[in-house]
């Protein structure tokens, strides 16, 4: 029985461990595999602060979380220029060069050996020296820091870590600033190892090196993949099933060594057998609505317009560029751009290949940095801004290999993109609930408006990898109006359709401009220029070579000359 | 412009080299694209023995698509693809290699790291007789003697030219029935266009290959275009001659 | 100085054994985009075959030799086949195959520790030694630095003469454009699993004779592996030795300042700061 217990109180501690993992790699999509290192950085923590400075429970807890959280947040530094198998390796090697760090800290330490000697908790009069005393403890621990994922994944915080997880230039382009969400992410998974590893060594008072190998991070993995990447519940599930599972062993008769390995062997098998047959895992991830939306489904009143927008004094050019030049090591691509871009106008982009119409709209967008000219919104110069910086100031852009957030639903989509929220920040998600709360309603709403405009409100809880090509378009339309930005600029937002799918999705495009909204496309199907765009800009070896109406500018001679090279 | 003219070898090139009115590669109410994304609405095209076809459209009309999908890159969703009157549609691209049909992808199809020589020999890596090989190689070092000269230079370092000789080079080295070319012309300087473009020129006339190929420099592929085929939202919006096209506000309404 | 030259040595020769090691990763890598992190175990166990030739079979040690080599190929193609093929021809995302590599590697890790037990297992070998000047080097080192010469060469003509070997360089530098020519990739990629285990085992073997085989020794060897490519340059033969040979020379010759037991270390932080500022490797490969 006190074996059963002992095995809850492990149980515990993984849960801990695999729900702030799942975090990470499941839901920031960051493979980051130093996890045993952030466990054994609060377990060691709590060992040196006990032994050798006497410090009474909780410090040791406390600052060995404050501690790993700020290494969490050093390595996040490598995590914001490489990604996938890179930062595989290089978390690995933070894995050993930690370890190494640990086999060689000497008397601080303890080297090989380890620290023993971790004295036992003490808390209203009962010392925790037993599984059955600190049960308790354990379990508690584990529901506050299962909680705390639980609150993060699903806030609006964890919403934004899904979609940097499934594009992250996409999440830049709707606002999301993407290097503070790295930062948090990495410090509080990290933090809440360090939780685990402190009761860990209070709860056999030893610490060694032995524990915090690469095989218990693969171990930790083993129970998020078998769990299901990004659903919290598949980690409780996962950790549960694996801390068990081993125990069947004991049933088998052979030496603990073996026994060791025989359990690694299972995991790993475990492991590959999950990938081939089922690689979301036992739960897949977790897709349901938000909770706003089980209130409320009256919203037959979602109208198909977008509110009023607010009338500009004066001068109606929303963007004014002049001047712009790019160029990349020596070839020039834009050497003298103009363009005015209006309220209520749509402007088109055309020329030739190669004429540099991408380039000069990723300089409008933030994705370049110009080599000179200005642009100007609203009489306020913008070039130096990053593209998150730019939507929030009412610029934004879509892609156009569409780049949307193929595993939320078409909701979430929408949602992540709305400006403004407060439950961006990790701070307001735990300090400010009640807030956020309202927020999201508003914002349910107004999402649903949103995609009532683009006919695509009957699909909202659908997972926008379901969609057709053509839904997938006006989705990016979708998104890309719920940043809230006044100027629209679009990349090849219809290329592909078929010419019935085009007469339908032209209405949207106009009613944009009836709204208000500043929008220009790049488009090459010309049919498209001459029915959507008001004005049109000719460019040609990186410089605006005409503007004017679609008609005049395709009936020109000269242009049409350029046009073919 | 609107119509399509049904194509047929136009009488006054019968006679000297240049279409015979064999279709030589056709696809038939073809449907293909990328996943959900259906990019080809149902063409119908044919390439004759000995031609010359050049494939125009605006981006993302389709050309690329199509001709990857008549190689075997892709499998159609609908429709056929026929290699001298037979079906070989959805056939693996090497069968089609086999068969006698080369591809020249968009970007400089070759081997950046491996030499001129290499390359070309790769490019005969399905044909078994060596001695065969060794022929077809002096012939296309006539043909390129750039190439010849620069035979053990790594790809890599040649200029954007160069490696587009290379890479149809490397398509002849296997005596190809038909090349397909997918913007042959793309990243490169005026002056070199029009070299590569007298090179396939130069290729149809004198091994009498046929040739389809995508352009977007309309400038220097229209001359040497026996017919055109324009491709815009995945549909054929004219087939025939290059002359009226010479007028580009007239092709401007194709695009 | 005496000392410095003899870090030097040992650089050298550690830095071959690295180099070979690299090598191995290297081609399967480079060609498939396969991490192969089971590369490690494939490494013990060609370790422990050639032991267990010797020690239960009672072969010759080079029968032996030739025996693990040709079972590390055999693994080798095994895992390609069985593990990562049903993931490549479904298009599996490149973590998933990670993931499935890593659980490979815990798997015959630990198998082998169930196998043959942990003790270390050792050939009788009673190497040469040999003096030169101040420094001290075993007939074994040689070994190791002769083998990175003589498989490099072979590899090298293999690559360069054979038209499978051309396939490979065609794959590796171009794999659509492989398919276009009508390579079967599928093949080229069994080729190089066989290859690239094979050349771990000889390093593995040399390990064996020189200091013992230990069933995680393969941990060590595909970290090194994967650091010499990554600093190397992917698809870069020459960067991966370039990269193994200096991690080698670093992590000896650092020791003339640092401490001893800081040696791997030294390895991982250059690793660390090569991926930080230059992540496309020293030698920027196809």
């Amino acid at each position: 029985m006190e074996y059963l217990i002992h095995v809850l109180v492990m149980a515990c501690l993984y849960v801990i461990l695999t729900t702030s993992f799942n975090l990470l790699i499941g839901f920031a999509g960051l493979f980051a595999l130093s996890h045993a290192a952030f466990y054994a950085f609060g377990a060691y923590a709590t060992a040196i602060l006990t032994t050798q400075y006497g410090l009474p429970f909780p410090l040791p807890l406390l600052i060995g979380v404050a501690m790993t959280a700020g290494v969490g947040a050093l390595v996040a530094i490598p995590a914001m220029r490489i990604g996938g198998h890179y930062l595989v390796i290089v978390t690995l090697a933070l894995q050993v060069i930690v370890l190494a760090v640990l086999l060689n800290g000497g008397h601080f330490t303890g080297g090989p050996d380890g620290i023993a000697g971790i004295p036992k908790i003490e808390l209203f009069g009962v010392a925790l020296n037993s599984p059955q005393t600190f049960l308790p403890l354990a379990a508690v621990a584990a529901v506050v820091c299962a909680a705390i994922t639980f609150r993060i994944a699903r806030s609006p915080f964890g919403r934004a870590l899904k979609a940097m997880r499934e594009n992250e230039a996409a999440a830049a382009a709707i606002g999301k600033n993407v290097v503070y969400m790295k930062v948090a992410v990495f410090a509080i998974a990290a933090g809440l190892a360090a939780v685990a590893g402190s009761l860990l060594a209070r709860y056999i008072s030893f610490v060694g090196t032995e524990s915090f190998t690469i095989e218990e991070t693969i171990y930790i993995l083993a129970m998020v993949i078998l769990g299901g990447t990004g659903n919290l519940w598949g980690s409780i599930i996962g950790a549960i099933v694996l801390v068990f599972l081993p125990e069947a062993l004991k049933f088998v008769d052979m030496s603990p060594d073996v026994a060791d390995k025989m359990r690694q062997v299972i995991y790993g098998l475990i492991l590959i057998g999950i990938l081939l047959v089922r690689p979301q895992g036992i739960l897949g991830e977790h897709r349901t609505a938000p909770r706003v939306a089980r209130r409320e489904r009256t919203d037959a009143h979602a109208t198909e317009e977008l509110g009023p927008v607010a009338a500009a004094p004066g001068d109606d050019v929303t963007i004014r560029a002049r001047g712009l030049a790019k160029n990349f090591g020596g070839i020039v691509a834009v050497r003298n751009f103009d363009i005015d871009l209006k309220r209520g106008v749509i402007t088109g982009l055309i020329g030739p290949n190669g004429a540099g119409k991408t380039t000069a709209f990723n300089m409008l967008t933030g994705f370049l940095q110009p080599n000179a000219g200005t642009i100007e919104l609203r009489g306020r110069p913008v070039s130096g801004l990053k593209p998150h910086q730019l939507v929030q100031a009412g610029v934004a852009r879509s892609f156009q290999d569409l780049k949307l957030f193929t595993k939320m639903t078409v909701l979430e989509n929408v949602l992540v993109a709305l400006p403004h929220q407060s439950g961006d920040s990790i701070a307001a998600v735990f300090l400010g609930p009640a807030r956020i709360k309202r927020q999201e309603e508003e914002n349910y709403h107004r999402a649903m408006e949103i995609l009532a405009f683009v006919r695509l409100r009957d699909k909202a809880h659908e997972s926008a990898e379901d969609l057709s090509y053509a839904e997938e378009k006006l989705l990016v339309v979708a998104r890309l109006l719920a940043t809230g930005a006044e100027v629209l600029l679009f990349d090849e937002p219809l290329s592909g359709l078929d010419p019935t799918t085009l007469q339908e999705i032209f209405p949207i495009f106009r009613r944009l401009a009836e709204n208000g909204k500043t929008v220009c496309i790049i488009e090459h199907n010309l049919d498209v220029i001459k029915t959507l765009c008001d004005v049109a800009v000719f460019l040609d070896e990186g410089r605006t070579i005409a503007t004017g109406t679609p008609d005049e500018l395709t009936r020109n001679p000269e242009l049409a000359q350029r046009y073919f090279g | 412009m609107t119509a399509a003219h049904q194509s047929s070898a136009d009488p006054a090139r019968a006679a000297a080299p240049g279409p015979t009115g064999t279709a030589v590669l056709a696809v038939e109410g073809l449907h293909t694209g990328y996943g959900k994304k259906a990019v080809v609405h149902g063409v119908d095209l044919a390439l004759q023995d000995r031609e010359i076809l050049l494939m125009l459209g605006h981006n993302g009309a389709g050309k690329t698509t199509l001709v990857a999908t008549a190689f075997g890159m892709i499998k159609p969703s609908a429709g056929r693809v026929l290699f001298q009157g037979r079906d070989i549609t959805g056939r693996k691209p090497a069968e089609n290699v086999a068969a006698g049909i080369a591809y020249v992808p968009q970007g400089h199809g070759i081997f950046r790291s491996l030499s001129v020589r290499e390359n070309l020999e790769l490019g005969a890596f399905a044909v078994t007789d060596k001695a065969r090989v060794r022929k077809t190689l002096d012939t296309v070092f006539q043909l390129f003697p750039i190439l010849k000269e620069r035979a053990a230079q790594i790809g890599g370092t040649m200029s954007g030219g160069q490696q587009q000789m290379l890479a149809i080079g490397m398509a002849l080295m296997h005596e190809p029935k038909v090349i397909v070319l997918d913007e042959p012309s793309i990243g490169l300087a005026p002056n070199l266009v029009g070299r590569v473009m007298e090179s396939i020129a130069t290729v149809n006339r004198e091994f009498g290959t046929a040739i389809l190929m995508v352009e977007q420099n309309v400038k220097y592929s229209l001359p040497v275009a026996h017919r055109v085929v324009v491709l815009k939202t995945g549909q054929k919006v004219y087939d025939g001659p290059p002359a009226p096209l010479e007028d580009r506000v007239e092709l401007m309404k194709l695009f | 100085m005496d000392l410095f030259l003899q870090l030097l040595v040992n650089g050298v020769v550690n830095g071959s054994h690295y180099a070979l090691l690299g090598l191995g990763f290297g081609l399967i890598f480079g060609t498939t985009g396969i991490v192969h992190f089971a590369y490690g175990p494939v490494y013990t166990l060609a370790a422990y075959a050639t032991w267990a030739l010797v020690a239960l079979l009672g072969l010759p040690l080079i029968a032996a030799a030739g025996g693990g080599i040709l079972i590390a190929a055999g693994i080798g193609v095994a895992s390609y086949l069985l593990l990562y093929k049903p993931f490549v021809d479904r298009q599996a995302p490149t973590f998933v195959v990670l993931i499935a590599s890593l659980g490979l590697f815990i798997v015959l890790e630990n198998t082998v520790g169930i196998a043959f037990g942990t003790d270390k297992k050792v050939v009788d070998v009673s190497p040469d030694i040999f003096l030169l000047g101040p420094v001290v080097f075993t007939e074994l080192q040689l070994w190791q630095i002769a083998a990175l010469i003589v498989v490099g060469s072979g590899l090298a003509a293999f690559l360069r003469l054979t038209s499978y070997g051309k396939a490979v360089r065609a794959m590796t530098d171009n794999a659509d454009m492989a398919r276009v020519i009508g390579i079967d990739t599928g093949k080229v990629s069994m080729l190089v699993f066989a290859l690239g285990s094979a050349i771990a085992a000889i390093p593995a073997i040399l390990i064996l004779m020189k200091d013992g085989g230990v069933p995680n020794m393969g941990f060590i060897a595909v970290f090194v592996a994967f650091l010499a490519v990554v600093v190397g340059g992917v698809g870069s033969l020459i960067g991966a030795v370039i990269g193994g040979f200096l991690l080698g020379l670093v992590e000896n010759v650092g020791m003339w300042q640092i401490p001893t037991e800081w040696q791997s270390t030294i390895a991982f932080f250059v690793l660390f700061l090569v991926l930080l500022f230059r992540p496309q490797g020293l030698f920027k490969g196809t």
